[in-house]
């Protein structure tokens, strides 16, 4: 029973315009991320070059070429705000296709008069979405490997490949909490253009507001590299110093960096403790979801909206 | 046509439809108020009733999507309450104003809906059914583009692929063109005449009542004011000349 609603939840989703839409959104901000990565590397060695050319006419020794010291994902960077931008808004809408239809067209009231169990069902809908995010991910890793081939002129390395597929797999974690949250607002609002506003509000919360209050409101914060903030005894700056673990955007942020190598290299146990609040995340709203499910009334129909 | 009613078993000797001072509530609104009713395999029933009487909170208990506040319902003679998947598995059901999976085809929610039935060969059960309505033409255009007659037919495809033994329908005429409405009709009989289902049916249209159902109770307020079969109610009330008449009747004379 999963796999036949997670079946007829991909091929539903997949027709659908909107979410095509969206999809060619992300591909192309993909492609985007290596065009800027190749710009910036572009106008860095251009520089990079005139200085040499400059030093070595006035007989000084030319440092090395900045570009060469960093990692090569890191022409990818910007993939780590686009993910939290477009990919969450496409997570959100994912979500919110695969449940709205069976509340506000009343299609649920022929699913629940079969034999099917609430959680299966849920679960097969968790499954169907899950599954076209990864195929979703997998298009958008494509394009990254393409453009960082471009761009380095020449394929990226085992490792690199690795670290790219880490840095995707963890977006896959971060995108489902969105598609999560999109699946919830359906079965908490029942209203479709409702839902889609609750959703777009917690979108706005999570991507912006918290992030604000956990760690913007430190200038100190802003100035790059520094990460620790700066011990205060104000204590209202204490308190959103303890939330700022719970920031799920700034978590993924911090674990992109770290899988990308765009900042300082951690470890592995350190990563995984960045990575486990969304983890967290997603298993409390599947839960919630399913919970939702089980005492939902599925028994009103397309007019009752 | 080698179409079939399933044939899983019922409880022994249990009618197809039996409720025991059934009730249920919205809130403090009470909606059903002690439903004792019977009916048998075979019938067509037609539950008739103002807006608003309960005839659909009726048909969403007995089909396991609702659960009642108080008393029992059973169908086949198993409980909706405890025994859901029983119940599911003998009971087919279009609810008024059919909608179904727009970017899929006839065929896929068709088929969808098979699945979720457990049935052993889906897809051949799809093409047995669109060829049992007459709607092969329809199976692989999708859903999203069809008119509120092909959605009905679809519809009722979806709610007898499994070869059920009773079928709920909730207004299956709304929205029908006359054409339509005869079809509709035609296809009920055929079904209650070939398959031997018993059809529980809510509706408005009452010369399609005396048309096709065998039975009739009247809901007023949540209460079953009237049950009977439609000959000894054409006998019980001889001053009338149709139906419609007999039901005004009975409204107006409910407490």
């Amino acid at each position: 029973m999963i796999a036949t609603i997670a079946r007829q939840q991909i091929v539903s989703l997949l027709r659908q315009r909107t979410f095509v839409v969206l999809l060619a959104t992300l591909i192309v901000m993909t492609a985007l991320a290596g065009v800027l990565g190749w710009s910036s590397h572009h106008t860095i060695v251009g520089v990079y070059d005139e200085a040499v050319k400059l030093l070595a006419s006035r007989g000084d020794p030319a440092p090395p070429n900045p570009f060469l010291l960093e990692p090569t994902l890191a022409l990818l960077s910007n993939m780590a705000v686009y993910i939290p931008f477009i990919g969450a808004l496409l997570a959100l809408v994912l979500g919110h296709l695969s449940l709205v239809d069976d509340e506000t067209n009343g299609i649920g009231r022929l699913i629940f008069s079969r034999r099917i169990s609430r959680t299966h069902y849920m679960i097969g809908k968790i499954v169907g979405a899950a599954a076209v995010l990864v195929a979703v991910l997998l298009a958008s890793l494509a394009v990254s490997t393409i453009s960082l081939a471009i761009v380095n002129r020449t394929m990226p390395t085992g490792a690199d490949l690795g670290r790219l597929a880490a840095f995707y797999a963890l977006s896959w974690l971060y995108l489902m909490v969105f598609v999560l949250i999109g699946m919830v607002t359906v079965l908490i609002t029942r209203r479709r253009s409702l839902a889609l506003l609750s959703a777009m509000g917690a979108w706005l919360v999570i991507t912006f507001a918290f992030p604000q209050i956990t760690s913007g409101l430190r200038p100190t914060q802003s100035l790059n590299p520094i990460v620790d903030p700066v011990s205060t005894s104000q204590a209202f700056f204490r308190f959103t110093a303890k939330a700022r673990p719970y920031s799920v955007v700034e978590q993924y942020k911090a674990a992109s960096a770290s899988i990308l190598r765009t900042a300082g290299t951690e470890s592995t146990t350190s990563i995984l403790r960045q990575v486990a609040p969304l983890l967290g995340l997603s298993i409390v709203l599947a839960v919630v979801g399913i919970g939702l499910v089980d005492r939902h009334d599925f028994s009103r129909g397309s007019n009752d909206e | 046509m080698g179409i079939d009613v399933m044939t899983e078993t019922t409880q022994s000797q249990s009618p197809a439809i039996e409720l025991d001072a059934l009730c249920h509530s919205y809130g403090d609104t009470e909606v059903l108020r002690n439903i004792d009713l019977r009916i048998d395999h075979g019938e067509i029933f037609g539950f008739l009733g103002h807006n608003g009487a309960g005839k659909t909170t009726a048909v969403n208990i007995l089909t396991t999507l609702i659960a009642p506040t108080a008393g029992t319902a059973r169908v086949c003679g198993f409980d909706v309450a405890t025994e859901r998947h029983e119940v599911t598995s003998r009971i087919g059901y279009l609810p008024a104003d059919v909608r179904m999976y727009p970017h899929l085809t006839a065929r896929e929610n068709v088929e969808f809906f098979a699945k979720l039935s457990g049935i052993a060969k889906p897809s051949a059960a799809v093409d047995e059914t669109f060829e049992y309505l007459s709607c092969s033409d329809l199976a692989d255009k999708r859903v999203g583009s069809f008119s509120t007659g092909m959605r009905q037919r679809v519809g009722i495809a979806q709610a007898i692929v499994h070869r059920p033994q009773v079928l709920f329908l909730d207004e299956p005429t709304s929205g029908l063109d006359p054409v339509g409405v005869r079809q509709l009709r035609e296809t009920i009989i055929r079904l209650n005449a070939d398959l031997g289902m018993t059809v529980f049916m809510n509706t408005h249209l009452l010369s399609e009542v005396a048309k096709v159902c065998t039975t009739i109770g009247v809901l007023d307020h949540g209460e079953l004011i009237y049950k009977d079969t439609i000959a000894a109610t054409t006998e019980r009330f001889p001053d009338e000349t149709s139906l419609e008449d007999i039901y005004v009747r009975m409204e107006r004379s409910a407490p």
